[in-house]
């Protein structure tokens, strides 16, 4: 089917929406990965009655369907739960920055997570006694080799928490249908001015959402067929 | 001195041993595999935790509650050399002393890498050295902080005959020279020999028989020590 000739407007709508996707989404994927991190370590350190049950809870987030969890978040924000709790602290939680923000965590978190405890599993235990008994803390030991020995795990681990996040649209559109980011731009684009007006849009989201996943799968496969 | 009551549950026995080794001398944990003596050299190292006992390390105790890793002055090698692979093999013999050791110095490293002929693979990765280089390295790495107890756990197992027969007069002359306590497991009774001149038998997790090499091989207390200790 012919697209026609790309419509590009004055470029400010797009570069709108790639900046909102690109900021905003950073922002989450540095809350995941400082409450996802200790989570992680905590998860695959704890004997493993307790860690079924807690991988257990961060596979909901992942299986959710996303228009579910959208609705869900929609109504925990809501003025009937946490809703008035936090905007007694003057932050919204709907068509807000905040709220793009929030909704991307709960949809990549659990991605992160399960990525970080895979990566954790692939470094024995044996190696961080050692590091303990030549003096390093429990910190230390993970800076020093959990962390090095990991590091393509967690790579891959948070390249799959952005995609998911930046390429999120089902719960999104419902919690923070603005500020528009990306995938909600091509919508609205498409619905509004058909194919010519959202291809451009579409280049730049393939550009900005596909290098940093592939570069860390290439990566990790590189190292793994080393081993 | 190293005082130590352990209790630990296994899947086919529970572990109860009560010994006490004074500073600076070489004993031997002996049994068939599968006895237990693996357990308590991992307890007394903190990779696992006993259910019940107490462990005290000269005037540091070190079980209950458990001591921190980073506190407990051991040296632990098991047959796993469990290298950091990411590092050279000079960066894994230094790897300890990065930590307020630094005043080892550099002069014990360069002995510990000459006598263990480190050197012909000294800034390779840790990675790609053979499983007997890793062994030596791992050896290095663990007597370059000076711990005041070396726990190795079958540290041998697996390397040629005569390497094995240098890293064991390696380690006795490291042992006199630097006074740490030894505690060696091994199911080869001609190695143990040559490290310890006490030994401690081991049974589904008791202790058996203590004492001295001589005694073990006049008078096994069991049955399965005494096929143990018979000639092939």
């Amino acid at each position: 089917m012919p697209v026609g000739a790309w419509q590009w407007g004055d470029g400010s709508a797009i570069a709108g929406a790639v900046r909102v996707s690109l900021v905003l989404t950073g922002i989450a994927m540095i809350v995941v990965v400082l409450i996802g991190t200790p989570m992680a370590l905590y998860v695959a350190r704890t004997p493993s009655r307790e860690r079924i049950w807690w991988q257990a809870i961060l596979l909901i987030s992942v299986l959710m369907p996303p228009l579910a969890l959208g609705i869900l978040l929609t109504l925990a924000f809501g003025p009937h739960a946490l809703g008035t709790f936090f905007a007694r602290a003057g932050i919204r939680l709907t068509n807000t920055p905040v709220a793009f923000v929030v909704t991307q965590i709960y949809v990549s978190i659990g991605y992160y997570v399960l990525g970080a405890i895979a990566a954790l599993d692939s470094v024995p235990a044996a190696l961080e006694v050692q590091a303990g008994l030549l003096g390093l803390d429990r910190l230390q030991t993970f800076w020093r080799v959990t962390f090095p020995i990991a590091r393509l795990g967690f790579a891959v681990a948070l390249s799959l928490a952005w995609v998911r996040a930046l390429t999120e649209f089902g719960a999104v559109v419902i919690t923070a249908y603005y500020p528009a980011g990306m995938p909600v731009a091509m919508w609205t684009s498409l619905e509004n001015f058909g194919l010519p007006a959202v291809m451009p849009l579409l280049v730049v989201f393939l550009i900005t959402s596909l290098p940093l996943p592939w570069l860390a799968h290439v990566l990790a496969q590189r190292r793994s067929a080393r081993a | 001195m190293l005082d130590a009551r352990i209790v630990k549950a296994r899947r086919e026995f529970i572990v109860d041993v009560s010994l006490q080794l004074p500073s600076s001398e070489a004993c031997g944990l002996f049994g068939v595999s599968g006895a237990g003596k693996s357990t308590i050299l991992a307890c007394i190292a903190g990779a696992e935790e006993p259910d019940a006992g107490r462990i005290v390390l000269d005037a540091l105790t070190l079980f209950p509650p458990p001591l921190p890793l980073h506190l407990r002055p051991i040296g632990y090698l098991t047959q796993d050399a469990g290298l950091f692979p990411h590092l050279s093999v000079a960066e894994n013999v230094r790897f300890g002393l990065s930590n307020g050791k630094r005043e080892a110095g550099d002069a014990w490293v360069d002995q510990l890498r000459d006598r263990l002929d480190l050197a012909p693979f000294w800034n390779e990765p840790a990675q790609s050295i053979s499983g007997g280089q890793a062994r030596r390295v791992a050896l290095a790495r663990m007597l370059a902080r000076r711990p005041r107890l070396v726990l190795l756990d079958e540290p041998f197992n697996g390397l040629d005959r005569h390497l094995v027969r240098e890293l064991i007069v390696a380690v006795a002359e490291w042992q006199r020279e630097l006074g740490f306590t030894l505690l060696v497991v091994d199911h080869d009774a001609d190695v143990l020999s040559r490290l310890c001149p006490r030994v401690i038998a081991i049974e589904r997790g008791c202790i058996v028989q203590d004492g001295p090499w001589e005694a073990l091989y006049a008078r096994p207390a069991t049955e399965l020590l005494a096929r143990l200790l018979a000639p092939l």
